[in-house]
């Protein structure tokens, strides 16, 4: 059966159009307009995705990703305004998976659908032992990463931090998850660290650090690892 | 006594007189008039004979002496009255100076609290004693608002200031009201209102109690005070004049920003709302690559309006100063790939060859904000410059800043226009000549604002060759992370 998106979002124009967009894909549509209608809904259907607009009339966005996120893992996609890179982190940081910026290409928006729902799909069978993106190939199990067949050395910590990228790969991480993940809770303040270790691995990884395809930046919130289509 | 045997006791008599010139220089008035009476006395005992007596045997010399006495007289008062014109003039000449260096200290001076602070201060200067200035808090004379750190006057003297303030009479010391008190009080009175007074305390150890209560001090007092509350009256008026100033400035903004407002937002609309509904009443009866035409024209036209939109935002949150810097240490690397990566479809295939220098310092900036620095000189330099042609990005670090550089191979910046192309709603000559360039004139005024606001500063250089140069240099900052 096709997957089934939630929909919350109280705009009319834009239901209208994310409908027509969805349902030419074949996905299912449940639409509500409210957070509480949403979150009703959220666990008596049980979505594969959930579109989540942040201003809604009722609540806020924020808390409708805080009450799934208590009971179930149903990757959340969050539509957010532009410039307002504090909501996304925020919403990132309560579990949201990723998010578009309004205005939105529909092509765009797409994309991010495959990408959440495959990644939900991979999660149980626990992904294999290697990796590729690139030029790169990334043996988890031995913990041997190859650019262009050559062996590279990588720091324990650059290590630690291209694990980290996998895991999550394609999806908006933010510095605040990195930092706790690779350093841990007391280290969350120090973005610096980050910035000099991400500088690091595109130096080892990519082709062109100055302009890198593989491990990107989103300004002022994070960081997203961009596996090849 | 030698003299006496080798010159004429007329000329003995002219050496007295020089003596009188002498003293008379020196000394006052009145000691001149005596030692004009001593020399005619001394002239006689020593040099007139008989000598060592005042007795004269000749009675020729009563003449002598008579003529003597009278041009001695003559020199002294005369001379004693050049001495005291000299003394009036040098009062004055210090008068003069005392106001002409207070009028220049206070005309630099724009905001009130300073003016009355280097008043207070020039007046210790020339009149050798503390002096402080109150001003008023809420229309009364407060002195907790004073020029010096310490107050040097009793609390409980604050109603004498209150009572001059409101009075714009002098009190205090040597006055007819409150006379007991340990200073002198003078009104700083303008043209239309009292701004504050000035009190005078006499330093008592260094004696010069009786030079500031002078008559003339004290009027230079007086007129001292007088120039001060001009001073403050002109800073005052100098404000509300600045801030009309703005207020006009903020209208004709207004008005620019409503044309060109109208302008870009309604031509955007005018194709959107043309292909929709040309779309939806013909749709059936157009050929299908008519159709795609129109919805390439749609989706280009709302993107097109969604850029000038953010600019006018953005612009909006700078001026009102909403705008909050989250500024941290990065890698210019990191900021410069990120805008390459996502500035791909607007560059349409342009290369464009970055040349960061090795030893670049991390930069402590919004990642955000010099994020949209760059992509606007960018999308301007693609904007401007004939398909094709190369574009540079280039980084280096000069004396304490990193200069980051936007060159282009294009038609240059037009002479004259440097500065005017950062002002708001300015479109270059030749944009407005061809036609082809569109957009609010928003996007390096935004470029501006945000380099400013990262304490930097950005300027359009002409190319050697051809082409234009967009700098922004910032300044290192010395914060480095601890590892």
């Amino acid at each position: 059966m096709k997957p089934l998106i939630l929909l919350i979002e109280d705009d009319p124009q834009i239901r209208r159009f994310l409908r027509a967009a969805l349902d030419a894909e074949g996905y299912r549509l449940q639409e509500s307009i409210t957070a509480e209608e949403g979150l009703a809904q959220a666990s008596s259907r049980q979505p594969d995705l959930i579109l989540l607009d942040l201003g809604l009339p009722d609540r806020d966005g924020l808390e409708v990703i805080q009450r799934v996120r208590e009971w179930g893992k149903i990757p959340i996609l969050v539509l957010s305004a532009r410039g307002q890179e504090k909501d996304k982190i925020a919403a990132l940081d309560l579990g949201a998976d990723d998010y578009v910026a309004k205005p939105f290409a529909v092509g765009e928006l797409l994309a991010r659908i495959r990408a959440a729902l495959r990644r939900s799909s991979t999660r149980a069978d626990g992904a294999g032992s290697l990796v590729h993106f690139g030029p790169v190939e990334v043996d988890l199990e031995k913990r041997v990463v190859r650019v262009d067949t050559k062996e590279v050395h990588l720091t324990p910590n650059e290590y630690k931090l291209l694990q980290v990228l996998i895991q999550h790969a394609g999806k908006v991480i933010t510095q605040r998850q990195l930092l706790n993940e690779v350093w841990g809770p007391q280290h969350t303040e120090q973005a610096q660290y980050l910035r000099v270790y991400i500088a690091q691995l595109r130096r080892k990884l990519e082709r062109n650090p100055a302009r890198p395809k593989y491990l990107q930046t989103e300004p002022g919130v994070g960081y997203r690892l961009v596996p090849e289509e | 006594m030698l003299l006496r045997d080798a010159l004429a006791p007329t000329n003995l008599a002219m050496i007295y007189l020089g003596g009188v010139v002498a003293v008379a220089m020196r000394c006052s008035r009145w000691v001149s008039v005596t030692t004009s009476f001593l020399s005619v006395a001394a002239f006689d005992f020593f040099c007139v004979p008989p000598y060592l007596t005042f007795a004269v045997s000749d009675y020729q010399y009563v003449f002598t002496f008579a003529g003597m006495l009278v041009v001695a007289l003559v020199i002294s008062t005369q001379t004693a009255r050049l001495k005291e014109l000299a003394v009036h003039a040098a009062v004055r000449e210090a008068r003069t100076e005392a106001l002409y260096r207070l009028s220049s200290k206070l005309a630099g001076e724009t905001r009130v609290f300073e003016a009355a602070r280097s008043a207070a201060t020039l007046a210790e200067e020339v009149f050798g004693a503390r002096v402080v200035i109150f001003l008023p808090e809420d229309g009364r004379l407060s002195f907790r608002r004073r020029t010096s750190d310490l107050l040097p006057v009793p609390p409980s003297e604050e109603s004498i200031a209150q009572w001059v303030f409101d009075h714009g009479h002098k009190a205090g010391l040597r006055t007819d009201a409150h006379s007991e008190a340990t200073a002198l009080y003078i009104p700083l009175r303008g043209a239309r209102e009292t701004f504050g007074v000035l009190a005078v305390l006499p330093d008592i150890v260094s004696n010069v109690e009786n030079r500031i209560f002078a008559p003339e001090q004290q009027q230079l007092l007086e007129v001292f005070a007088g120039q001060t509350a001009l001073a403050i009256e002109r800073t005052l008026s100098q404000r509300s004049a600045e801030e009309t100033r703005v207020n006009m400035q903020t209208e004709q903004m207004r008005s620019s920003l409503l044309s060109a407002m109208s302008h870009d937002l309604r031509t955007p609309l005018a194709s959107i709302t043309g292909a929709a509904s040309t779309l939806r009443s013909q749709g059936d009866r157009l050929p299908l690559e008519t159709k795609q035409e129109l919805l390439e024209s749609i989706s280009d036209e709302a993107e097109r309006l969604g850029r000038l939109v953010g600019n006018l935002l953005d612009m909006t949150r700078f001026e009102s100063g909403g705008v909050e810097l989250r500024r941290d240490l990065y890698p210019l690397e990191e900021i410069v790939g990120t805008v390459l990566q996502r500035m791909e479809p607007q560059l349409e295939g342009r290369a464009v060859s970055t040349d960061l220098a090795e030893n670049l310092p991390m930069v402590f900036v919004d990642d955000v904000l010099l994020g949209q620095v760059l992509w606007n000189l960018l999308e301007n330099a693609a904007k401007y410059t004939p398909p094709g042609s190369p574009l540079e990005l280039a980084a280096f670090k000069q004396d304490d800043a990193v200069i980051i550089e936007v060159r282009d191979r294009g038609p240059g910046v037009p002479p004259g226009e440097e500065e005017r192309i950062f002002e708001k709603f300015y479109r270059g000559q030749s944009g407005k000549a061809s036609g082809k360039v569109r957009g609010a004139g928003l996007g390096l005024p935004i470029c501006r604002a945000i380099v400013q606001a990262h304490h930097g500063t950005i300027q359009a250089l002409a190319r050697e060759g051809d082409g234009a140069i967009f700098r922004v240099s910032l300044p290192v900052e010395s914060r480095m992370p601890s590892k």
